[in-house]
Order: C-alpha cells, then structure tokens, then sequence
C-alpha cells in the first residue's frame, strides 16, 4: 500500500539498494561453493566419459559411456552395488526400529539430564567412524569380548569369525546411523502436542491404536527425513566397510577410493561415484513418493 | 490396580527399548575406552590387568601428535572462514525474498548431501586441472584441504544460523529501524544478540565437522599432512590394540568436554 505514494524511481531505488546488500551478502558463499563444489562435479563428470588405457595408467581424452556400460555389465561389480543396496536397506529399517522408542523418550523426558541424555547421542556422532570401528573390532575378534563370552559359557568350543563379514559390517554402520534417526524423530516428535495422545488415551484408544492413528502419522515427515538421511549415510559409508568388511567385503564407497587411488583408473572411479550418487537419490527419492502416497490415502 | 500395572509395565517395556537403543549407540565407545586400560597389548578378554603406560605411548609416535596438530589447525581455519561466508549468507536467506533463494539455499546445503568419497574424488581432479592451468603446487597442499573443509562445514553454518534466525521475531527489527537505527546498528544491536547460539552452535559443528571429516580428507591430504581421523583408520587397517584405544579416548574426552562447554551456552538439544 505504501508504495502507491512513493515515486517509481524511488521504489526502484530501494529494490536495486536491496538487491545489491542481498549479493554482497550470499554472493561469497555463493561464488565460493559454485567454484570448489560444482565446477569440480561437471569436471568428475567429464572425467567419467574419457578413456583409460589398463596397460599404460594414462588416462585418454574422450566422449564415451564405456566407464558406465562396464560397470553394469560386470557382474562383480553390480553384486557390489546389490550388497550396497541390501545393507542400507537392513541398516535403515533396523535404525528406525531401534531409533522410535528412544527418540519418543528423549523427546518426552522431563528429566533434568536431558541434556545429557542429548551428548550421549550427539557425543558419538562427533568422535567419528574410525574411532566407533576400533571399538567393534575390539568386541569383535577372535580373542574379543564376544568370542571370549561365548567361550567361557560353553556355547561354542572355537572362536566365531565375525570379524571381516556382512554382519560385522550392517552392525557397525547401524550404531553410525543411529544417532542422525534418533535426533531427527526426536525433534519432529518434539512438536507434537503432547495433548494430542492423551485425547487419544481419553478416547479410549489403546496404545497400540494410538501409536499407529496419532503418533505414526503426525511423526511421518521426521520420520521421511530420518528413514532419507539414514538411507544416504549407508548407501556412502566408508571407514565401517572399510575396516570391519576387511579386504575382501567391498561397498560402493570404497571401491570408489580403491579405483581412484590404488588403481589410479579416474575415469572408472568417477564413473561408480557418479552411479553411486544416482543410486542413492533415485532410491530416495522412489522411497519419498511411496511413503508420501501412502500418507495422502 | 491392574490398570495402573499395565502402565507401569509399558512405561518400564518403553524405557527400556530406549536404553537398547542407547546402549547400542555407546557400546562401540564403552569398549575402546576398556581397551585404552588394559595390561597387554593384545585385545584379548579378559584383561589380565589394567595399566596407563599406552597413554604415554601416544607422545612417542610422531604421527597421532603430528596429525592432531594439523587437524586442529585445519579445522580452526575453516570454522572461521566458513562463519564469514556462511553467517551473511544466512541472513540474507532467512530475511530476504528474491527469485533465486530455494535454489541458493539448496546450493549452499549440497556439501551435506553429496557424499564424502565423492566430494574427495571431484575435488581432486579439479585440483590437477587447477594445477595445471594455473602451473602451481595445488595437489596435496595445505590450503586446498582448508578449501574443501570450507565447503563442508558451510552446511551446518547456514542451516544452524538460519533456524536460530526464524526464531527471531522480525518486528524487533522493524521496530528498531522505525526508532532511526540504521540497518549496520540493528543488525549489531538486535539480530546478532539473538542469534549467537545459532553462530556459536555453527562455529562448535563446523569445528567438529572438519576435525572428524575423514572420507573427503583421504582424497586432499598430502605426505606429512595427515589428519587424525586418517591416522587413525591407517593404524586400524594393521591391528587394534591399546595404543590406539588410547588415542580414541583422548578424542573422545577432548570432544565430549567442547560439547559440555557449548552446551551452556546454547542448549545442544534445540539445535541439532
């Protein structure tokens, strides 16, 4: 409304005025992203479309999808991206399981170490995956606190090789995921009215039935976001395959990095990053349009 | 009477599947720190004793003091660097309207969403086409690996300044401004006093982000210049044992205190 009054120039003025602080003000982040993010993918990219001669190491200028075609036509390596697939899946189903309970009581908790409760979470998330591997080998090996229960009970007479397989390695990246579910249903849960579920129990609605007609519906946008962030964070992960898959369990992470710097073969290793990344968001988003249609009946 | 044990029974049945989850979570941290302690050098339960001498034992290998130093330098340059670009930037995505903010704001998030192995892997190869264009040392240089930890933790900048931001209520602003105080002098007076938890927040995930980050890393670092978490997957790839316990729990209790500190400042449960 004021604007009427105001001369045109003038209104031009202050929108160019605008325009100028919001550039100065986003522009460097802008600028400085679009240069050290988006300028080094479109080169991966074009990396992923020249060739590589094996015998030489030298990669050759070219412009074509035989980096792509091989990887899905070797079986090798499209069981690689099977198992990947398989264990992100497990990992994410898994981490929402073990997530909801934990994420509604932190969420609920009057406590006054709720704070507490909150590092706890948080605390391993920062100490980083190497660190949280060091502890699973630990209770993993031969001679460790699994094995060495299991002796001393008389279950088994040798020790188990846990170490070094799929379960080891789905275990692992369960307890690295866990905390980026929890935090997420927890704060969506968070701005649910506890109100509502007691109107729910006042009405007569057992548990049960309240869970799955208020909290599961009100809680399913926390719930996308956690199921999607679980999903990419498995689909990627590196340092757990890495060190309790052991050489031989491989995942499309570190076939990535062994392509790339072991085999020095860029145009392949950029090639498998580039599916991996499509993978992962045409699985996601797959999911999302699945989960959002059935939210919508 | 039978009601009431019925709730008791799902209360204890729901408390207790969150210590499950808890628990799970910590295990993995309960048992190198176990570890740290032990007598021998072989992980082997039970301990035949307790003993602290593989703390002492970090100081005599070069590489985990080494690689702490360049990591904590690292990620210092980056968390400054990446408040300078990421706060403005934040400020202009949460106060102002233009055509381009979804597709900026989803821009400057991306780092969080492209994964590790692929952010290490382009910006190599853009670091050879950048060294040699520009005919200089890119490859493996210290300031190549400050600009892709720059490009990760802008992330949590924005996204942590911008919520702290909707919190606050623009009409103080405009009532600020109604009174004579010029956008400079409402800003400094008004909108930064209401969002130092948001940039404090910032500043702690950003510093953590870049001090952990180990997947982008392992594709930047040069010789000599390795951080931390990459010493520390190196070491694991040959064998656990007490010494690298040791290591991780000096990790752990380092980033557990910045935690408990930054926890007074603003409350770590209203910004993750």
């Amino acid at each position: 409304m004021a604007d009427i009054a105001i001369p045109y120039s003038a209104v031009a003025a202050k929108r160019r005025r605008e325009g100028l602080t919001a550039a100065a003000l986003v522009g460097p982040a802008t600028i400085f992203v679009t240069f050290c993010l988006l300028a080094p993918l479109v080169i991966l990219f074009r990396y992923s479309l020249n060739e590589f001669v094996p015998t030489t190491k030298v990669m050759v200028e070219a412009l074509t999808p035989a980096n792509y075609i091989r990887f899905f036509t070797d079986p090798y390596y499209t069981a690689i991206l099977a198992t990947t697939v398989r264990v992100a899946v497990l990992v994410t189903a898994v981490c929402l399981l073990l997530g909801f309970p934990l994420a509604y009581v932190v969420a609920r908790t009057q406590s006054r170490f709720k704070h507490l409760l909150i590092i706890s979470i948080i605390l391993p998330l920062f100490v980083g995956n190497a660190v949280r591997a060091a502890g699973w080998m630990t209770i993993f090996g031969t001679k460790g606190a699994v094995n060495a229960t299991l002796l001393w009970l008389g279950l088994i007479d040798a020790p188990l090789q846990i170490m070094f397989t799929e379960t080891a390695v789905i275990i692992g990246i369960i307890a690295v995921n866990l905390p980026f579910m929890v935090l997420t249903l927890q704060s969506v849960i968070e701005g649910i009215d506890r109100a509502v579920e007691e109107a729910a129990f006042s009405l007569g609605a057992p548990p049960g039935t309240m869970f799955r007609r208020v909290l599961w519906p009100l809680a399913l946008p926390g719930i996308v976001a956690g199921t999607i962030l679980t999903f990419i964070l498995a689909m990627n992960a590196y340092a757990t395959p890495f060190l309790l898959g052991g050489p031989r369990f491989k995942m499309m992470a570190p076939l990535v990095y062994d392509q790339f710097t072991k085999q020095a073969n860029w145009p392949f290793g950029g090639s498998i990053a580039f599916i991996l990344m499509t993978v992962t968001l045409l699985l996601t988003v797959a999911a999302n349009l699945l989960l959002q249609r059935r939210a919508a009946r | 009477m039978i009601a009431l044990l019925h709730r008791r029974a799902r209360r204890w049945a729901l408390n207790g599947a969150a210590a499950v989850g808890l628990g799970y979570i910590l295990l993995p941290l309960v048992f190198v720190t176990w570890l740290a302690f032990f007598h021998q050098e072989i992980p082997s339960f039970p301990p035949e004793g307790y003993s602290l001498r593989w703390f002492a034992a970090i100081l005599d290998q070069r590489k985990f003091v080494s690689g702490f130093s360049v990591g904590f330098q690292l990620a210092a340059l980056a968390m400054v660097l990446g408040l300078a670009l990421g706060v403005p930037a934040a400020l202009c995505l949460a106060r102002r309207n233009f055509r381009l903010r979804g597709p900026l704001a989803n821009l400057l998030l991306m780092p969080i969403i492209v994964p590790g192995v692929v952010l290490g892997t382009a910006m190599y190869v853009f670091h050879v086409e950048v060294e040699n264009g520009l005919d200089m040392d890119v490859i493996g240089t210290f300031y190549a690996l400050v600009a892709g930890h720059i490009v990760i933790v802008i992330p949590w900048v924005v996204r942590l300044v911008t919520a702290s931001l909707s919190g606050v209520d623009r009409a103080t602003e405009e009532a600020a401004q109604n009174l004579g105080a010029n956008p400079w002098i409402t800003f400094w007076r008004i909108t930064l006093p209401a969002i130092r938890p948001g940039i404090v927040a910032g500043a702690l995930f950003a510093f953590v982000t870049s001090f952990g980050n180990l997947e982008m890393s392992l594709f930047l670092v040069g010789p000599g210049r390795t951080t931390l978490p990459i010493v520390i997957l190196q070491y694991l790839e040959w064998k656990i044992d007490p010494t690298i316990a040791a290591v991780s729990v000096v990790q752990i209790v380092l980033i557990g205190t910045a935690m408990l500190i930054t926890d007074r400042y603003v409350k770590l449960a209203r910004v993750v």
